[in-house]
């Protein structure tokens, strides 16, 4: 035996009541190793590289606001930009409401679409029939797939914002890393479909040369309608996420108080364990004293013993979050928790989170055991 | 061990433990009681004693002061001539390992460990190899009559066994000195015989110094001398 293998010994003495604590704590990093997730998802994850390289244009007041077309030349002309293309959202609906057969739609040139999202992969006959068809769609493959759509099919999507319905042929079927689902297509179709919105866009989606020069491109598309009458606001592609998702309320401080409370929740739950287990070991530390164990090792022993018990139950609660975000990624329908993945550091974080939890639940009561003076322990009763 | 030399300040070899004026005196909220009054002792090298006296007689004071659990409220304690308390907490800790084995009225063994491991526990605070500690281990468990009862947990084992156990753990860092507090009042009289029998081979054989407290005149007859402590003084022997 080891002082190590005591403290798991005496992890596992009642063994009903280590369970439910450590049960208990599965569940409490259950949930945090979900929300830390979805937090990376939002705030930290910086996507693909070329990600990093996209601007997103829009009005300076809100989304809803159109921008002219025109601005599109003119961003061209800022030295550092590459590509730039309109991106407009249509906002339709396929089929029905139901959120399986949702997806996004946005209007964007054919010509240039796949240069700012150069990530994307086309296959080269696709790209060329798709730039060449004003009524047609380039859609991702997961979404081709779950609606069985082959290329040359004509897809109906029908106008909520707009008074007209898309009646597309899909002509290219693209392959993506992420798993947002989105069909494109011709911005064009819908100046000719409905001539008065003709030389309008939404936003602009603009493909910058290197890291470098992101801010200051930024900076000068802003600067230059700044004194007219449609000023911009300019993000980077995840930036722009963000301020959709900011629409929800302050989604930011709302899930880092939930990591708050969980973390205190979990933290009162194992010190009410462990002061519990150290009072009726009161007199077996006297013991353990008379047999020469210093304050020192009394204290790394049940310290080590609340760590072993947190940390039984953080790998069950990591190592479930993880496979329940890989169950729900494989979901046909997509749920919440679609686009996210628990990741190695984010997991890790859950695992000394719940050391922590162990260690600071157990530090007062055990160093408290430890102080107490040996002829009181040894005459306690019980 | 800077402190070694100092310490040494009576180095009278066959005095083992030495007792000036010690007083102990246990303050409760208002009152005072005097557990120790006045108490000289000297007690030998490879002596066997008996310390006997009614309940509250301090006998247990006692005891627990020679193994530096508890400080003397006024006077001096020598054990092999130092005095343990100028040592700081972690250095008493790690003498009391090595010098004291100390034996419960109630064994005090840890439920969940067994027999082997109850035993090898105040091992596992020095130096010693897995191998040396099990070989360590069973000759104490064997010593005790308990060679085959090593994966026993204590709730397997009957009383006489368990303090049997106690009396193997007590013993298994070789110390110098064995404190037994009513080793036998938990016990019948045929597992306090054994007991017994075992703490005077361990003195006989194996020259351990043996201070037991008891209550029981048949066990005090083991022993070479009997002291009598009566609130918290000690009779004249
Ligand atoms: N930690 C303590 N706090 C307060 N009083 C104490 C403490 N320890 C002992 N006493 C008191 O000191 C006196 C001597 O106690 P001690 O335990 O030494 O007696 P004892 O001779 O061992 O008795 P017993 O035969 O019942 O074990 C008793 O009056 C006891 O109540
Ligand atoms: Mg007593």
């Amino acid at each position: 035996m080891t002082l190590s293998r005591f403290a798991t010994k005496n992890a596992f003495r009642n063994r009903r009541r280590s369970f439910i604590t450590a049960i208990s704590i599965a569940f409490s990093l259950l949930l945090l190793t979900l929300l830390m997730s979805v937090y990376r998802g939002f705030y930290i994850d910086q996507g693909p590289p070329e990600s990093a390289l996209r601007l997103v244009t829009r009005h300076k007041v809100s989304l809803v606001f159109w921008l002219p077309s025109y601005y599109r030349e003119k961003v061209r002309t800022i030295p550092g930009v590459v590509h730039v293309s309109p991106w407009n959202w249509f906002g339709g609906i396929y089929k029905d409401t139901k959120p399986e057969n949702a997806f996004a739609q946005f209007g964007v040139d054919p010509n240039e679409i796949f240069d700012v999202i150069k990530e994307d992969r086309v296959p080269p006959d696709e790209l060329e029939a798709f730039k060449r068809d004003r009524a047609g769609a380039a859609v991702n493959r997961a979404l081709a797939e779950k609606h069985g759509w082959k290329v040359g099919d004509k897809v109906i999507v029908k106008g909520t914002i707009y008074p007209i319905n898309l009646e597309v042929t899909i002509r290219a079927i693209y392959d993506s890393d992420n798993a947002f689902d989105s069909m494109f297509f011709s911005t064009e179709y819908i100046d000719q479909a409905l001539p008065r919105v003709k030389g309008r866009t939404g936003t602009l989606y603009t493909l910058v040369d290197s890291p470098e020069h992101v801010t200051s491109v930024s900076k000068a598309i802003d600067e230059m309608f700044a004194n007219s009458p449609q000023p911009t606001k300019t993000e980077t592609e995840k930036g722009f996420t963000l301020s959709f998702v900011a629409q929800l309320g302050n989604v930011k401080l709302f899930i880092l108080s939930i990591c708050g409370a969980v973390v205190f929740a979990i933290l009162l739950v194992s010190a009410n364990t462990m002061a519990m287990t150290i009072r009726e070991r009161t007199r077996e530390v006297a013991v353990l004293k008379t047999l020469g164990f210093t304050r020192r090792t009394i204290l790394s022993l049940y310290i080590g013993e609340a760590m072993t018990i947190s940390l039984f139950g953080g790998l069950l609660g990591a190592t479930g979050a993880t496979l329940l975000m890989i169950i729900a990624s494989k979901m046909p329908n997509g749920t919440f928790f679609t686009g996210f993945k628990v990741n190695t550091p984010t997991y890790l974080v859950a695992l000394a989170v719940a050391a922590l939890v162990g260690f600071v639940s157990a530090f007062f009561p055990s160093y408290s055991a430890s102080q107490r003076n040996i002829v009181d322990g040894l005459r306690h009763i019980g | 061990m800077p402190q070694a030399a100092e310490m040494k300040s009576a180095p009278a070899a066959t005095k083992l433990v030495q007792a000036n004026h010690v007083s102990k005196i246990f303050t409760r909220d208002t009152f005072e009681v005097r557990a120790l009054d006045d108490v000289s002792i000297e007690i030998a090298e490879k002596e066997f004693l008996a310390l006997m006296g009614p309940s509250g007689s301090g006998k247990t004071t006692l005891l627990n002061m020679i193994a530096a659990i508890d400080r003397p409220t006024a006077g001096e304690l020598l054990v092999q001539g130092e005095n343990v308390f100028r040592y700081s907490d972690k250095k008493i800790a790690e003498w009391r390992n090595r010098h004291i084995g100390y034996i419960f009225q109630t064994f005090n063994l840890i439920p969940v460990l067994t027999a082997f491991e109850n035993v090898e526990l105040p091992l596992l605070l020095t130096k010693l190899n897995k191998n040396e500690r099990r070989d360590h281990v069973m000759t104490a468990l064997t010593l005790v009559g308990l060679g085959d009862r090593v994966h026993h947990l204590p709730k397997q084992l009957s009383g006489g066994q368990e303090q049997r156990v106690a009396i193997a753990r007590a013993i298994v860092t070789d110390p110098t000195l064995l404190l037994a507090d009513e080793p036998t009042g938990d016990l019948d009289s045929h597992s306090a015989a054994e007991v017994l029998e075992i703490m005077k081979r361990l003195n006989e054989e194996f020259g351990k110094t043996v201070v037991m407290v008891t209550h029981d005149p048949n066990a005090a007859a083991y022993a070479h001398t009997t002291r009598h402590l009566e609130k918290g003084m000690l009779l004249p022997g």
